[in-house]
């Protein structure tokens, strides 16, 4: 047990810091590292609750594939410590507002029901929680319509990021009749340069 | 204490996991050495030159000299580069790189008496613990390309990572057609599903766009783009010296064992062969070794890609490859 609670406190204070260097950190570059290790420590905090599946999509999905686009992004357009706009202005002072608000909003949830569970072990859970099989089952049953849902969100995105992408870069009209998709293009006209 | 095993997965005690994770290990790093000379030999055999053959009898004591060398020379970086970035990203490909291995399976259960498997852990979450550890390889690269200040690096940090995305789709669609066929991602129940028909047979296309995007994964030639010497210096280690560069090394080789034993459990049957079980890491190593001598006769033979030719290789014919294997798996499966 000593083991889980100390890798418990060890990504607990590693996503807390990861999160808190997000928002500090004026450089693009190490603001997005830290998100990544935020997203780690998450992982690790799904580990210890037994999600297994859980842990590997967040390592997979998120620091794996959309945090390598962030960082491929923020590497090229530069580490710059310049601030991203002027300061001041009406949204530096409404954003505490709602930032206090939502912490607190947050902290009497989290709280009320951690508070209950301080001195108890938690919920019962069947050998195969949280294991593939088990969520493809739910996903495939009972959350069958929220799962199509996002699935067919996630394509209107897609095709929406592609027509996007086509009329930015004026598309229309490519030379061999298909557009050629955009990672690639990124590194093809630095080379250009 | 024991760690809990989801669903009659294996209960091991601590110790017996610090041994295993202090064997694999030791077998790493004493496995590595002789790699880089058997690389050595067969790529001077195959250009018509006799190879390292200075060092030791017939040149076999070339890695010691090489260790010795990396380990005595000058750890320098450029003014503009990040010197702490530079120190971890060596840290990072190296732990990645290991981790991977610990999913390996080298025999069942039992196969040495006891209840000990013959592999560093049998998770539930198996495949996906090779993709997770696979993608966090990235960031050594990238943060290794861009701390190190210099335009080769950055450039070659870049490349890596649009070479890793692109492929990590296709080499997780290839092997998603092996994980529908055998019903589990765990690598231990994926061999154990091969006792009639190693996988290769019904999953020959999955089988060839794993390979191919296992060269891609490990930035090996033909897909040695990030690291292209020709026009890059050498990618994003261009400016690591000593160790550290050797660590870049050392990982590569450690990414070509681990892909071949994945290759090895999911596609050419595991620890399935002749003999009694207790030969079952015997029959595992000589797979191993022979796709690893198919990394090398491949580095021998191509040449190197040209970078556009890479990203619509994967993206237009290897991921539409692998998505229709996928479809027609699952249709023969709810078929028979």
């Amino acid at each position: 047990m000593l083991f889980e609670q100390l890798l418990f406190f060890v990504a607990g204070l590693g996503a807390l810091a990861g999160a808190l260097g997000v928002v500090l950190i004026r450089n693009p570059f190490y603001s997005v590292l830290s998100l990544v290790a935020h997203l780690i420590s998450l992982a690790l905090l799904f580990l210890l609750l037994r999600a297994e599946f859980m842990a590997a999509a967040q390592v997979v999905i998120y620091a794996g594939a959309v945090m390598v686009l962030y960082v491929f992004v923020v590497a090229y357009v530069g580490g710059s410590d310049e601030p991203l706009g002027p300061e001041g202005g009406p949204l530096r002072r409404i954003g505490p507002l709602f930032a206090g608000v939502l912490f607190l909003e947050l902290a009497i949830a989290v709280v009320g029901s951690s508070l209950d569970a301080l001195d108890s072990t938690g919920p019962e859970v069947g050998a195969s929680f949280g294991s593939p099989g088990e969520i493809g089952r739910l996903l495939l049953t009972k959350f069958l319509l929220p799962f199509e849902a996002a699935s067919f969100l996630l394509l209107v995105a897609a095709v929406g990021a592609v027509v996007l992408a086509r009329k930015r870069r004026g598309l229309e009209e490519p030379d061999d009749g298909v557009p050629t998709l955009s990672v690639a293009d990124v590194l093809r006209e630095e080379g250009a340069r | 204490m024991t760690l809990m095993g989801a669903d009659g997965l294996v209960v091991e005690t601590t110790l017996v996991q610090i041994v295993k994770a202090l064997v694999i290990f030791g077998f790493i790093f004493s496995v590595v050495p002789m790699l880089t000379v058997l690389e050595r030999k067969l790529i001077g055999r195959f250009q018509s030159r006799i190879g390292p053959n200075r060092v030791g009898p017939r040149g076999m004591m070339q890695p010691l000299a090489d260790a010795l060398k990396l380990l005595s020379k000058e750890q320098s970086a450029p003014a503009t580069a990040v010197p702490w970035m530079m120190a971890i990203s060596p840290v990072i490909i190296v732990a990645t790189a290991v981790t991977t291995l610990a999913i390996i399976p080298f025999g069942p259960q039992g196969a040495w008496g006891g209840d000990l498997g013959l592999y560093g852990i049998d998770v539930e979450i198996g495949l996906l613990f090779f993709f997770a550890f696979g993608s966090l390889a990235f960031y050594a690269f990238v943060l290794g390309g861009w701390a190190s200040g210099s335009k080769y690096s950055f450039l070659g940090a870049m490349r890596s990572a649009a070479q890793l995305i692109s492929y990590e789709v296709a080499i997780g669609l290839s092997l998603l057609g092996v994980a529908m066929t055998a019903g589990s991602l765990s690598l231990v129940k994926i061999v154990e599903a091969q006792g009639e028909m190693w996988f290769v047979i019904p999953q020959f296309v999955g089988f060839l766009i794993f390979m191919v995007a296992g060269f891609a994964e490990t930035a090996r030639a033909p897909f040695d783009l990030p690291e292209s010497d020709a026009e890059l210096v050498a990618g994003y280690h261009t400016e690591f010296g000593g160790m550290r560069f050797g660590s870049f090394l050392l990982a590569e080789y450690i990414e070509i064992i681990s892909v071949s034993g994945v290759a090895t459990a999911c596609f050419l049957g595991g620890w399935h062969g002749p003999g009694p079980e207790a030969l079952a890491p015997l029959w595992v190593l000589l797979k191993i070794f022979a796709l690893i001598l198919f990394f090398i006769w491949i580095r021998a033979t191509l040449p190197r890609l040209r970078y556009d030719q890479l990203m619509s290789f994967g993206w237009k014919i290897l991921l539409p490859l692998a998505t229709l294997n996928v479809l027609i798996t699952a249709i023969l499966l709810v078929v028979t």
